[in-house]
């Protein structure tokens, strides 16, 4: 039996169910990886592999403190970085959820058959039982977060929305809820709207608003978009609330390794047109096969729209991020006309 | 190889999307099989090259429902249907094989598709827009054994409005999650059953029969196993890992029985013939191979039978599920699929790698990189590791399974080399 409470959970997929680790008791963080100790991983994870995977892990072998490890099922990355953790990192409790990619009623069935076995083990681990009262609890405190972070980001630009979307995925929820906004922002730009997986704030972000863009929407998996949640998730009995739980993260924003892409555009379009942004930066880290196969779809879809796009990569460090400012530039130019 | 020189010499050249859908090429290239003059490694090749140009020919000329495939997709349902299976990353092989793979390829970079993704979807995306694949009128696919297929197949489903379902293969394999796989299976067939035409009675019991079938060529398929570890030069490798298509598409077809029971009476009748030799008066060192091979070249098979060594038993190209219970068609094909060693934890992986090592005594293990193929590179380092704790030297060769420009040769020979002299 194991005390959670300042026991830290790492997390590292946008889709891990943070409401029942509150509700177990843990403080949960997101890991954001060693983007500068990148090659140490070339031992344990071929180097054609997610950067941000690599990066996770190079931080886990630097981590002596007693912690839990959290993994989604949610990509060939995610499994094998689980893997790799498992024998390398020595974790209290290690546990990975089986994440659907459909949404319809045996992906429902199957989240929340993963949500049960979760909450399962960690009540073996801990010796605790999970109520609906801590459930709910936890409910209304990601509530809180999430009510939060959208007064705080308000009018902000890319940059420092996704820094604070990071704090509010690393910091426990009582102390996030304790920041305050610095200033009132009077950011100035192109306004586009940034799509992808997982981005280094500092790094190509930063380099296209360098170039006179206004991030005016970040739909990134560290950026806005687990953010945006669609209805609220209510019960009577614990596993009333664990369903609608699980109907709640089936239905969010989606990244892209879901199956229903439509879905996912149109949510997209909708996002650009409601922050009244004038084009789009598709940009993802290398290697990211859900993101790789799903560019061509959402360029052909954007492009029926009349939206325009820009493709950028990143390898996580972006020290070489500067190479692409004269496409980010011909890009901005194109805009001004 | 005369076959695939005859085919290339007559139809190559004219190869478009109206001479794919004729009947003269499909009806020529069997004619050619047929032939006295094609003299094939295995008699049972014929039976799988027969087959296949028999459901090709089907498939483009569209007369019955087309159902895309990807790999670990259980032909079985298919099959009980009556409907035409077609596997796209099986097709994506051919066209390597034969040489065309490198139009396509420029066609899917014309699209957007990033050449980090993985050359058998670059494939299928090329030669599906250029139209040299079949129209589906369904895409089934699993979320093993890797991610591409069903983000890869989900663009045809998008853009042409193909509808498509995906089988969610649990991570551990409990009581639980084999019965939510099931029940998923049962709505697929569902699916099938009303595109065959078929009453569900009817779907049903042919199912059965079908797994019936389908039990009948697993254990032709663990007898020519067992001929394999006996006599391990037999059977090549580079000849073994081809027989893929046949297990991932044929299982339920009568076809599939034909090919083992042929293969195996052939092994045994060389065997019987003397026909497991040595390299020079000593045995050769047995290699496992780990991942799928160069399409378009036998060159590292040729090279290590030239240098002592041979391929005998491929991680791929293995019976992996126990006999199926007809009588529970669902359960018996859920439990199947979620017994692939590729679907949960590396540890499920390695330690099938492990039990190969041992039963074919073998010297030595080469997992071939297939650029973009994360769900096998990601366990790479694992199975080193595993492999060096049991003594055996490990080899990660780096290549491209479908993409011949990217072939470097003298890279790959000098790693063979290296390899071979630490055995």
């Amino acid at each position: 039996m194991v005390d959670p409470s300042g026991f830290e959970a790492f997390w590292f997929c946008a889709y891990t169910p943070l409401e029942i680790l509150d509700a177990a008791g843990f403080t949960p963080r997101r890991l954001l990886g060693d983007k500068d100790g990148l090659e140490e991983a070339d031992s344990y994870l071929h180097p054609a592999f997610c950067p941000y995977v690599r990066a996770c892990l190079v931080e886990g072998l630097k981590n002596p403190t007693a912690h839990a490890a959290i993994f989604v099922n949610a990509c060939d990355g995610m499994r094998r970085l689980h893997d790799a953790w498992k024998r390398l990192c020595g974790s209290d409790f290690i546990h990975l959820l089986d994440f659907p990619r459909r949404n319809d009623i045996h992906g429902l069935r199957t989240f929340q058959q993963s949500l049960s076995l979760l909450i399962d083990e960690l009540e073996k681990f801990t010796g605790k039982r999970i109520t609906l009262e801590d459930l709910r609890n936890a409910v209304n405190l990601r509530k809180e977060v999430r009510r939060h972070f959208h007064d705080l980001s308000q009018g902000s630009p890319g940059s420092e929305r996704l820094k604070l979307a990071q704090k509010a995925q690393q910091l426990d929820p009582e102390e996030f809820l304790k920041l305050r906004a610095e200033k009132p922002w009077q950011a100035e730009g192109i306004p586009l709207v940034i799509t992808g997986n997982l981005l280094n704030p500092s790094g190509l972000v930063a380099l296209v608003e360098e170039h006179g863009v206004l991030l005016v929407g970040s739909d990134l998996c560290n950026g806005e978009r687990p953010f945006m949640v669609e209805g609220e998730a209510t019960g009577d009995t614990r596993e009333e609330l664990i369903s609608s739980l699980a109907e709640q993260y089936l239905r969010r924003r989606h990244c892209a390794r879901m199956s229903d892409a439509k879905r996912r555009h149109n949510q997209l379009l909708h996002l650009i047109r409601e922050r009244e942004a004038r084009g789009v930066i598709y940009a993802s880290l290398k290697f990211c096969d859900s993101y790789i196969y799903d560019y061509p779809l959402a360029e052909k879809f954007l492009g029926n729209e009349g939206i325009p796009l820009l493709r950028l990569e990143s390898d996580y460090q972006d020290g070489h991020a500067g190479q692409l400012s004269t496409r980010i530039e011909a890009f901005v130019e194109m805009l001004r006309g | 190889m005369e076959l695939l020189e005859s085919l290339k010499d007559r139809f190559l050249d004219r190869l478009s999307p109206g001479l794919m859908r004729s009947a003269l090429l499909w009806q020529s290239a069997e004619g050619l099989v047929r032939s006295p003059l094609n003299r094939p490694g295995w008699k049972a090749d014929n039976v799988s090259l027969l087959y296949f140009l028999r459901y090709s020919r089907l498939a483009f000329q569209q007369k019955k429902p087309v159902i895309w495939a990807s790999l670990l997709f259980p032909s079985e349902l298919i099959h009980a249907g009556g409907l035409i299976p077609f596997y796209p990353e099986m097709a994506a092989a051919v066209i390597s094989r034969l040489g065309l793979a490198s139009r396509f390829l420029e066609k899917a970079a014309e699209e957007g598709l990033s050449s980090d993704a993985c050359s058998f979807h670059r494939v299928i995306w090329g030669s599906y827009s250029e139209g040299f694949m079949p129209e589906p009128q369904l895409i089934a696919t699993v979320n093993y054994l890797c991610d591409s297929a069903p983000l890869s197949f989900l663009r045809v489903s998008v853009l042409d409005n193909i509808p498509c379902r995906i089988l969610e293969v649990p991570f551990e394999e409990n009581e639980e999650s084999i019965i939510n796989l099931a029940s998923q299976i049962e709505e697929l067939a569902i699916l099938l059953a009303k595109l065959s035409g078929k009453r569900w009675e009817d779907y049903l019991k042919d199912l059965r029969e079908t797994l019936v079938l389908s039990n009948r060529a697993r254990e032709h398929l663990l007898e020519v196993e067992n001929m394999r570890r006996n006599f391990p030069y037999l059977l090549d490798g580079k000849d073994a890992l081809g027989h893929l298509s046949v297990l991932a598409s044929m299982f339920g077809h009568p076809s599939a029985i034909e090919f083992y029971k042929k293969l195996a009476k052939e092994m045994k009748e060389r065997a019987n013939e003397g026909g497991c030799t040595l390299s020079q008066g000593k045995p050769y060192r047995h290699i496992l191979w780990m991942h799928l091979k160069p399409y378009y070249s036998d060159s590292i098979f040729t090279y290590l039978k030239e240098h002592g060594a041979r391929v005998v038993c491929e991680e791929y190209n293995r019976c992996y599920w126990e006999e199926m219970d007809p009588s529970r068609p669902f359960i018996s094909l859920a439990q199947k699929l979620a017994s692939h060693f590729g679907i949960g934890p590396s540890e499920k992986r390695t330690n099938n790698i492990l039990r190969l090592v041992k039963d074919h005594r073998i010297d030595g293990a080469i997992h071939f990189n297939h650029w973009g193929c994360r769900q096998s590179t990601g366990s790479t380092l694992q199975i080193k590791q595993a492999l060096k704790e049991e003594g055996i030297p490990f080899l990660s060769l780096e290549g491209e399974c479908i993409d011949e420009r990217e072939y470097q040769e003298g890279q790959i020979r000098t790693r063979l080399e290296a390899f071979l002299e630490s055995l």
